[in-house]
C-alpha cells in the first residue's frame, strides 16, 4: 500500500464513525435510540437495509465466486423483490401500528410471552455469533493478504463500531449506513472501470464480456429445474423468496430498520427501493468478478490465491510438476483466448468455432491444474475442502490497482464490516432490553433507565463480538455451523409469523407445536436428503403453517382473534 | 385465512396513486431484469 492508499483508507475509516457520532447526537430517549423517534425517510431506510445485508465478505467472496463459478449466484436474490412486496404490504403496517420495538414483542401480543421469549433467545444466539463473524471475516483476509495481525484489525473495526453505535443508537447506524453505501457504490464503480482499463491492448469491453461468457462465467440465469442444484431460476424465485421473507420479516436487524420510518408509507417505499436496487447491485458485483477472470486470461494468476497456502505447497517435491502443468495450461488458454478475440473481428465462423472449442478445453485444463494445487495443499496441511475464493479479488486489487484505489477498496471492505456489525449490535441491544430485560426483569423503570441499559447492552454485545472474533480463527467448523443455524431457524420463525398475521384461529400452543414440527422437517431434510438448502426455507415454512392450521382446526368461529392487534 | 385491517387500508404511496401500482412496478422490474439477464446469458454463451 502506498501513502495515498493509507490516507484514503484511514480518512474513510475515521470519517464514518465521526459522521455517525454527529448524526446520532440527539438520541435522548429510548424511542429515539432504538427507533430514531420514527423519523427516518425512505431512502435512508432503504440504503440502511442494503448496508446491513452487505457485509465485507459479500464484496470479497461474491467477486471471487464469479471468478470461479460464474454469475449464477445472482439468482439467489431473485426472490428478494417478491418478499419485499409481500412484507411491505403485510409486516410493515402490522408492526408499525402495533407500536412494537421488536418483531418478537408482537408475538406476545398475538400468542404468549414464552413464544416471544423463545423467538428472542433464538435471535440473540444466532445473531450474536454472526456479529462476531462479520468483524472477523475481513480481518482474517487482511491478515493473509497484508500480514496485518487479525486481532488488531478486529479490535479496530469493533471499537469504531461500538463507539458510534453505543453513543448514537439507530440514527447513527442508519445515517452512517447511507454514507457507507455511497462509498461502497463508488468503490464498486471505480473497481469495474479499473478492471476494464487494465485489459491488454486490443481487448475491448465487448471482447472481455464475450470471453467471460464463452466459458460460462456469465451464466446469470439457469432455467433448468433441479432441487439439488443450489442456484437456478426456480430455487432463486421460490426458495429465495421464502429466505428473504424470513430474513426481512423475522430478523430484528432488518425489522428494526423499517420500524424507524416516518410513516408506514415511508417504510414501505424504503423496502420497495431495496427490492429494486438489490438485484442489479449483486449483478454488478458479480460482473466485476467475471471481469477479473478475463484479466487473468492475459496476466498469469498464481496457482492458489491464498499466499500462505502457496508458500506451503511451494516447498513440496510435487509442486514443480503442479506449477509446470499450470503454466502450460495457462499459456494454452491465453493463446486460445487471443485467437477467439481475433476470430471475432474476422467474422470467420469456422475459425471462430474452432478457437472457442480450443479455449474451452484449455480452460478445463487450467481448472484441473488449479485443483491439483488445492489437493497438494490439502495433502500437505491435512486440511480438507480448501477454498481460496475469498482471496481472489483482494489479491488482484493489491497487485494491480493504482495507488489510491487500493485504499478505497480496502476502506469499502472495512466500511461494509462496520455497517453490518453496527446494525446487528443495535438490534441485539433492542431485543436484549425490550424482550428480556424490560419484559422479565424491570418492567416499570424510567425511560432514562432503559436508554442507559440499551447503551450498556450495545457496548456489551460489541465487546462480545470483538472477543468472539478474537477466537473465531480456532472455530473453523463453527463458521459453517452458524450459517446452518440461520437456515434452520428462519423458516420456522417465518412460519410462526405467517400464522400470527393470517390465521386468526391459531393460538399459542398450536403455534408452538407447529414450530417443532417445522424444525423436525428441516432436520429430516438435512440428515436424510440432498435437497439444496434454499428449499429448506420453503419446506420448513409450509410445514409450520399447515400444522399450525391443522392443530387449530377444531376451534370454532368464536375462538377467532378479532383482529391482528 | 383472514386479512387483517392493516392490510386492507393504508396511506397511499407518494407516486403512482396506489400501492398495487407500486408493487406492479417492482415485480415488472424484476421480470425485466430476469429477461435481460437471460438474454445476456444466452447471447454471450
Amino acid at each position: 500500500m502506498t501513502p495515498l492508499d493509507w490516507f484514503v483508507m484511514i480518512a474513510t475509516v475515521i470519517a464514518i464513525p465521526s459522521f455517525g457520532l454527529w448524526r446520532g447526537r440527539g438520541s435522548k430517549t429510548v424511542n429515539q435510540y432504538l427507533l430514531a423517534g420514527k423519523t427516518m425517510p425512505w431512502y435512508a431506510m432503504g440504503l440502511s437495509i442494503m448496508a446491513t445485508q452487505a457485509s465485507a465478505i459479500t464484496f470479497i467472496a461474491t467477486t471471487g465466486q464469479a471468478y470461479v463459478d460464474g454469475m449464477r449466484f445472482v439468482q439467489f436474490y431473485f426472490g428478494l423483490p417478491i418478499a419485499m412486496v409481500i412484507l411491505s404490504a403485510t409486516a410493515v403496517p402490522i408492526f408499525h401500528r402495533s407500536g412494537v420495538y421488536t418483531a418478537y414483542e408482537y408475538l406476545e401480543k398475538r400468542f404468549d410471552a414464552k413464544t416471544r421469549a423463545l423467538a428472542a433467545v433464538v435471535f440473540l444466539i444466532q445473531r450474536g455469533m454472526a456479529v462476531g463473524l462479520a468483524i472477523y471475516a475481513p480481518a482474517i483476509v487482511m491478515s493473509v493478504i497484508f500480514g496485518w495481525p487479525d486481532r488488531i484489525t478486529t479490535l479496530l473495526i469493533g471499537i469504531a463500531c461500538v463507539i458510534y453505535t453505543t453513543t448514537g443508537g439507530i440514527p447513527a447506524v442508519t445515517w452512517t449506513d447511507v454514507l457507507q453505501m455511497s462509498i461502497i457504490f463508488s468503490g464498486l464503480i471505480l473497481g469495474l472501470i479499473t478492471v476494464v482499463s487494465l485489459m491488454p491492448h486490443g481487448v475491448g469491453f465487448t471482447d472481455a464480456v464475450y470471453l467471460a461468457g464463452t466459458v460460462g462465467k456469465l451464466n446469470a440465469v439457469d432455467l433448468h429445474f433441479d432441487p439439488n442444484n443450489r442456484y437456478n431460476l426456480w430455487s432463486g424465485l421460490i426458495g429465495g423468496s421464502f429466505l428473504a421473507l424470513g430474513y426481512f420479516g423475522c430478523d430484528q436487524s432488518q425489522v428494526q430498520r423499517y420500524l424507524t420510518g416516518k410513516s408506514v408509507a415511508q417504510s414501505r417505499i424504503g423496502l420497495l427501493f431495496n427490492a429494486m436496487a438489490k438485484v442489479p447491485m449483486q449483478f454488478f458485483i458479480l460482473f466485476v468478478g467475471a471481469m477479473v477472470f478475463v484479466f487473468y486470461l492475459f496476466i498469469q494468476p498464481p496457482v492458489l490465491f491464498e499466499r500462505a497456502a502457496m508458500k506451503k505447497i511451494s516447498s513440496q517435491p510435487e509442486y514443480a510438476a503442479v506449477q509446470r502443468s499450470f503454466d502450460q495450461a495457462w499459456q494454452r488458454r491465453k493463446a486460445a483466448a487471443e485467437r477467439v478475440s481475433a476470430a471475432r473481428k474476422s467474422d470467420d465462423e469456422t475459425r471462430m468455432r474452432a478457437s472457442v472449442e480450443e479455449y474451452r478445453a484449455a480452460e478445463k485444463d487450467l481448472d484441473t491444474a488449479r485443483q491439483n494445487g488445492a489437493k497438494l495443499y490439502e495433502k500437505t496441511s491435512g486440511a480438507s475442502g480448501f477454498n481460496d475464493t475469498n482471496y481472489i479479488f483482494l489479491s488482484f486489487v493489491t497487485r494491480y490497482f493504482p495507488a489510491g484505489i487500493v485504499g478505497l477498496v480496502i476502506a469499502v471492505i472495512f466500511t461494509a464490516a462496520m455497517s453490518s456489525s453496527s446494525g446487528e449490535l443495535n438490534s441485539l441491544a433492542a431485543v436484549s432490553v425490550m424482550d428480556l430485560y424490560r419484559r422479565h426483569f424491570r418492567p416499570q423503570a424510567s425511560d432514562r433507565h432503559y436508554l442507559m441499559i440499551s447503551r450498556i447492552f450495545t457496548a456489551l454485545w460489541g465487546a462480545w463480538a470483538v472477543v468472539f472474533a478474537q477466537y473465531a480463527k480456532n472455530l473453523g467448523s463453527l463458521v459453517e455451523a452458524v450459517n446452518w443455524v440461520g437456515s434452520f431457524f428462519y423458516p420456522v420463525l417465518l412460519g410462526v409469523f405467517i400464522l400470527a398475521f393470517f390465521f386468526t384461529r391459531v393460538r399459542g400452543p398450536a403455534a408452538f407445536w407447529a414450530m417443532l414440527a417445522g424444525e423436525a422437517s428441516i432436520l429430516a431434510c438435512f440428515f436424510f436428503t440432498k435437497i439444496a438448502f434454499l428449499w429448506y426455507n420453503v419446506i420448513g415454512t409450509v410445514i409450520v403453517v399447515v400444522f399450525g392450521a391443522l392443530f387449530s382446526i377444531r376451534r370454532g368461529r368464536e375462538d377467532r382473534i378479532s383482529a391482528i392487534i | 385465512m383472514n386479512l387483517p385491517p392493516e392490510m386492507r387500508e393504508g396511506e397511499p404511496p407518494p407516486i403512482l396513486g396506489r400501492w398495487r401500482n407500486m408493487n406492479a412496478v417492482v415485480l415488472a422490474w424484476l421480470a425485466i431484469l430476469i429477461l435481460l439477464f437471460y438474454a445476456f446469458t444466452r447471447y454471450f454463451s
